[in-house]
């Protein structure tokens, strides 16, 4: 396989600039994580040591096997909600190894808001157990929640993918047979506790694990009975009468051990087997990649330069490399996986449609795993592009993309707007992760295009009524649509929403494909079919 | 050679110096017989001895201090001779004559001599008597209204001691002449309590004293000979750890006057059979200090550079027969060394270690007297001295460097021994030098703490690949995950 | 969760991990690699340790291993999360008076707030026409009292809790 050659000058002014804006956008992702991971009220901190509890990230290390990768998901959800009060939407959820098999971790973070769930968290858990299914990946729980966020039950409690969906994937996890463990190490009320009793195995810590489907208050107000926490749905209650859990603990630590030892015991079923060779770092420094990505989102550049940069040895064999020349393939290695390669490189044209639906079918047949790398404002509109049957492409590349059997990954480099967002493997066709970097944006239309637009309406409207607008009344009605989709189209928006499953310092990725790529793998590859292609 | 009057000789001991007895009565025809308590019944010397009978007693301890048994075992196995090895009842004047009496001869000295020796004042004035030098001191006894006066006469730094003691135990130093008062009491109410005996004596101490001990050998007829001298200066809290032959310390004139010394005290005294004159040895001077009536635990040394067979002088001497060889016809050849392996952690304060001995291969080029074997369950019931290694070559550093070859080469899996602190005295250079003294390993308590992260990552490193558990977990992990390493984003 | 052996009664942490030509060896300070070790026999084998080739002599008993290299002989025993966890925070199950079998609540001479000393009495109990007394299982604040005077309750049952002074 060839390898790219690049024609970046890593001296230029403008490679310079880049680099410096990228690495400060970096700098500032780290920070914001940092603190997202991290940073909570001393009284917060307090209050676990006093009820004896470890903060949920030294949980989460304890159960994961050392040295070894975790991919943590949707970091900064709800960033942009509750007024920045419930930093990663109380949850910590991520990919990870524990006693060497590949797991979802799903742990409450019960220094925020006592674990609460609100309705960003339920989404968060929702989509952790998504994964697990679509993946076939074990989940192990690590509960501690107070419970729903009542005051916001309207957005949680009654909708399809409301909390109830979460008990739901439990229950298809456990009927396709993909195994779950839970440890109560705090309480689980009302639809909490069914997180552990859905669970194949669960584990209670005692004297800090309950789980009740009333807590005593709601038990109070209810029959009068007077009971307390222990008794109604101690450790030992649990244990030795109900039979509702399957292990005492007699501390969190003890905890996580028997469930290590639980996991290590689970069976291992064969995993999807793809094409692949010893791995090979690339040949150009990742770091380069924050040279490359323009600081003004409007400004071109050569995604082969981002992929040179990512696969194995920079090396890239592509595709119909002289036609539809707007959208690059071509086979590449990733950690020596075999993968399909899809990116933008530029507005979506007939050529590049009919080419990306091919290429799709190509990697579908070969049994080779999709990555698309999104830079694109969307399709090309006009005339001439109609005719051609433009409308027609674009749909035929949809539907290749959608029946594709193999794991798809989409990385949200740059730009993610209009049709492009959904042709190229968007969120809602079920990539198996949707990853952004710090200065993505995604929206309908772009900024500039839609302030544009709107601008255009509000004066044409103006004008028929017979007004006129100045310049400066023009920029006054410009500028808060600007704001808006800029604040609403950011990464970190569509973050804080879980619109995907966390952004990415740019020099992450490789690692980060690589761990999602092997998990991925932990479900069967279907044959290739698809839908009907309009011709 | 006249046979011997006897054919059987009982070993009243256990241990390593049992097997040792029976090596040489097998070497001269003798028949062994043995005494044993049921949690020593493993032992190599219950396999190797003719005839092994059972003592019973509370403890495993007083089986071998039970006198009217082993009488009655020896009487059992017919034996005309017994031995009393080292420790127990080889210094009990009134074993002695209860096996004389009972038609047996005694192996070691006659009671009488056990018993002037076993009194330690009594021993002490009999030598001064004598005229051979002794430290000056102190004997409640003679009048205890001036003791604490006469002792203040002496002068710092002084030694308390219990006349009724020996080897080292219950004695105090007082370097503060303000509390020379309460250690006195103090030692009184131990002698007390562990000899059943309250009379002291105070001794001047001489500073990095030396302990230099000398061989003697007697018979019925009056002869007496010394087999040179033992240095036995390595010791911790009078616990002897190494001793050596000929004594790094002593310039051949000194040499030739300590022996000469023994020799005469050994005479004035009578002695028969075999024995040990202890002398403190320091700043040219050396003092008499106490004479043990009975074979002692480093006698191998004295064989090694003599080449006799002190077991066999012993029940030679105890045959009633005469020595067979004057002072002139003793040589003494090169240079040997006696480590003493412990089951104890010197790293951990010496405290004693228990354990199954799993492996044991013994180190080659070396004399061992041992009492082990593998498969042995080691245990606080006894004397935690596993066995003793000698080397014995032309020099001394050869002799150095056997003694450490041997130690590290030396497999004893299974019950943590001072191996390695062993090993570390041999190569410290102060003892390489020979400049030590009585207070050398407490004023060097770095040579018994060691290195613990000396090394330690291979030892790590051989238990995690051996270990099924981690063997395990490293193995579980998935190629890709295990090359990324820890990892997050 | 790393894997913890115990030398000289102090606890050290590792981890092992498959690399090229061996594994490696994760220690608190330091990383090795590669490490591999081939048994020749029994009692024998071959340590290779980043590069260096060490014969051991070692036996294994169990959980404990004894082994010897370069004439230094160590104890290492290997301490089983499951168990040493399982042990520790036994404390915290005495915040806690629990019944030693069913019964009846006869009278309760504390009331909730009252400082209390291991032993004190906390309450009478009757069962099988016995009467016990319930004692403090170590010093505290009376939490809760879970049963009142006449109330019955089953084996285990927590009947009084505490929470420790001053926290």
């Amino acid at each position: 396989m060839q390898r790219i050659t690049s024609v970046l000058k890593v001296n230029s002014h403008q490679f310079r600039n880049n680099e410096l804006h990228n690495r400060r956008l970096a700098d500032e992702l780290k920070e914001r994580q940092r603190a997202a991971r991290f940073q909570r009220p001393e009284r917060e901190l307090e209050r676990l040591r006093r009820q004896n509890k470890l903060f949920v990230r030294d949980r989460v290390e304890a159960l994961l096997d050392p040295h070894t990768p975790f991919l943590e998901l949707s970091t900064l959800a709800a960033n942009k909600a509750y007024e920045g009060e419930v930093p990663g939407a109380a949850q910590v959820v991520g990919v990870g190894i524990v006693a060497g098999r590949e797991v979802i971790v799903h742990a409450d973070d019960a220094s925020v808001k006592g674990g609460a769930w609100y309705p960003l968290s339920v989404k968060k858990i929702v989509r952790a157990l998504d994964i697990a299914i679509e993946n076939r990946l074990p989940v192990v729980h690590l509960c501690d929640c107070a419970g729903g966020f009542l005051p916001l039950q309207a957005e949680f409690f009654a909708d399809r993918y409301h909390a109830g969906r979460i008990l739901r994937n439990q229950s298809i996890l456990s009927k396709m047979g993909v195994p779950q463990v839970a440890i109560a190490m705090g309480h689980c009320t009302a639809g909490g506790a069914y997180v552990p009793a859905l669970s194949d195995y669960n584990i209670i810590v005692e004297g800090t694990g309950a789980i009740f489907l009333g807590g005593p208050p709601v038990v109070k107000a209810a029959t009068g009975e007077n009971v307390s926490v222990e008794e109604l749905g101690g450790a030992h209650m649990h244990t030795g009468v109900s039979g509702t859990s399957d292990y005492l603990a007699s501390s969190e630590m003890h905890a996580i051990a028997i469930a290590r030892d639980i996991v290590a015991h689970l069976k291992r079923p064969a995993k999807a087997s793809i094409d692949r060779a010893a791995p090979e770092p690339p040949l150009y420094d990742p770091c380069e990649l924050y040279g490359i990505i323009p600081k003004d989102p409007r400004v071109q550049f050569d995604m082969r330069e981002i992929v040179a940069r990512l696969v194995d040895g920079s090396r890239f064999h592509e595709y119909q490399p002289r036609f539809g020349t707007t959208l690059v393939c071509g086979f590449a290695r990733l950690h020596g996986y075999q993968i399909g390669v899809i990116a933008n490189n530029g507005v979506l044209f007939n050529e590049s449609a009919l080419k990306g639906a091919h290429f799709i079918q190509l990697c579908d047949s070969n049994r080779t795993p999709l990555l698309f790398l999104q830079n694109v404002t969307g399709f090309m509109v006009g005339r001439e592009y109609e005719r051609r049957g433009i409308t027609k492409d674009g749909a035929k590349l949809i539907m290749a993309m959608s029946g594709a059997s193999v794991p798809k990954l989409t990385v949200i480099c740059n730009g993610s707007h209009g049709a492009g967002t959904y042709a190229m493997a968007g969120r809602a066709f079920d990539p198996r992760f949707v990853f952004t970097w710090p200065q993505a944006q995604i929206s309908a239309m772009g900024a500039e295009q839609a302030a544009g637009v709107l601008t255009h309406v509000k004066a044409r409207q103006l004008a028929r009524e017979g007004g006129r607008l100045s310049k400066q009344e023009l920029e006054t009605i410009r500028e808060p649509i600007l704001e808006e989709y800029r604040e609403r189209s950011s990464a970190y928006y569509a973050t804080s929403e879980i619109w995907d499953d966390g952004i990415l310092d740019p020099i992450d990725t490789r690692s980060a494909l690589a761990v999602a790529l092997s998990a991925s793998l932990n479900a069967p590859i279907e044959a290739p079919h698809y839908g009907v292609f309009r011709m | 050679m006249h046979t011997l009057p006897f054919d059987t000789v009982l070993i009243a001991n256990r241990g390593e110096i049992a097997v040792r007895i029976i090596k040489t009565l097998r070497k001269l025809g003798l028949r062994s017989a043995i005494v044993y308590h049921e949690v020593d019944a493993q032992p190599p010397a219950i396999a190797m001895a003719d005839v092994a009978i059972e003592v019973s007693a509370r403890t495993p301890i007083a089986a071998y201090l039970d006198i009217a048994q082993i009488i009655a075992a020896a009487r059992k196995a017919n034996a005309g001779a017994l031995h009393p090895g080292y420790g127990f009842l080889s210094e009990n004047a009134q074993f002695a004559r209860a096996v004389i009496q009972a038609g047996m001869a005694f192996i070691g000295p006659t009671p009488e001599t056990i018993e002037l020796m076993g009194d330690k004042i009594r021993a002490r004035n009999f030598v001064q008597r004598n005229g051979f030098p002794v430290a000056p001191s102190a004997i409640e006894e003679d009048d205890p209204a001036t003791f604490v006066s006469k002792a203040r006469a002496i002068g710092a730094p002084l030694l308390v001691k219990p006349s009724a003691g020996g080897g080292g135990k219950r004695m105090r130093i007082v370097r503060d002449l303000d509390t020379l008062e309460d250690a006195i009491d103090l030692s009184r109410s131990e002698g007390q309590r562990y000899f059943g005996d309250g009379r002291l004596y105070v001794e001047r101490y001489v500073e990095d004293p030396r302990h230099i001990e000398v061989q003697v050998l007697g018979d019925a007829f009056g002869n007496v000979v010394h087999l040179f001298e033992r240095e036995c200066s390595v010791q911790r809290r009078f616990q002897k750890i190494i001793e050596e032959s000929p004594s790094p310390a002593l310039s051949p004139e000194l040499r030739e006057r300590i022996c000469e010394t023994a020799v005469g005290i050994a005479r004035a005294a009578n002695y028969q059979n075999a024995g040990t004159v202890e002398f403190i040895f320091g700043r040219g001077e050396f003092y008499f200090l106490e004479m043990n009536t009975r074979l002692q635990v480093e006698h191998p040394v004295t064989e090694m550079v003599t080449g006799m067979d002190l077991v066999a002088q012993q029940i030679y001497a105890a045959a009633g027969r005469e020595l067979d060889f004057s002072q002139s016809a003793i040589v003494s050849d090169g240079h040997a060394i006696e480590v003493r392996l412990y089951a104890e952690a010197p790293e951990r304060g010496y405290v004693p270690t228990t354990g199954k001995v799993l492996l044991l291969e013994y180190p080659h080029g070396v004399r061992i007297d041992s009492g082990i074997l593998q498969g042995q369950h080691i245990t606080t019931a006894f004397d935690p001295m596993l066995a003793k290694i000698i080397s014995h070559a032309p020099t001394r550093m050869d002799a150095v460097t056997k003694s450490h070859r041997a130690v590290q080469e030396l497999v004893l899996l299974g019950c943590e021994t001072n191996a390695g602190f062993l090993a570390r005295i041999l190569a410290d250079e102060a003892f390489l030098g020979g400049q030590f003294h009585t207070g050398y390993l407490e004023q060097n308590p770095h040579i018994a703490a060691g290195n613990t992260s000396d090394g330690l990552s291979a030892f790590l490193a051989s238990a995690a690949l051996l270990t099924r558990a981690v063997r395990d977990s490293a193995d579980a992990v998935p190629e890709l995950h295990a090359a990324i390493g820890s990892w997050r984003n | 969760m790393y894997h913890t052996f115990e030398v000289d009664g102090v606890d050290h942490k590792l981890w092992l991990s498959p690399c090229r030509q061996g594994n490696r060896l994760h220690l608190t300070d330091q990383v090795i690699a590669p490490v591999k070790f081939v048994s020749h026999n029994d009692s024998c084998g071959l340590l290779t340790i980043a590069g260096e080739a060490e014969p051991v002599r070692v036996v294994v008993d169990g959980d404990v291993l004894h082994v010897l290299i370069r004439g230094r002989t160590r104890t290492l025993r290997y301490r089983d999360p499951l168990r040493t966890l399982a042990s520790v925070a036994g404390q915290d199950n005495s915040l806690v008076a629990r019944a030693p079998m069913p019964g009846v609540v006869l009278t309760t001479t504390v009331s909730p707030g009252q400082s209390v000393s291991a032993g004190m009495a906390l309450m009478m109990i009757e069962s099988m026409k016995l009467e016990t007394i319930i004692r403090c299982p170590q010093d505290g604040v009376v939490d809760r009292i879970h049963f009142e005077e006449g109330d019955s309750f089953e084996r285990d049952a927590v009947l009084v809790t505490l929470t420790k002074e001053g926290r």
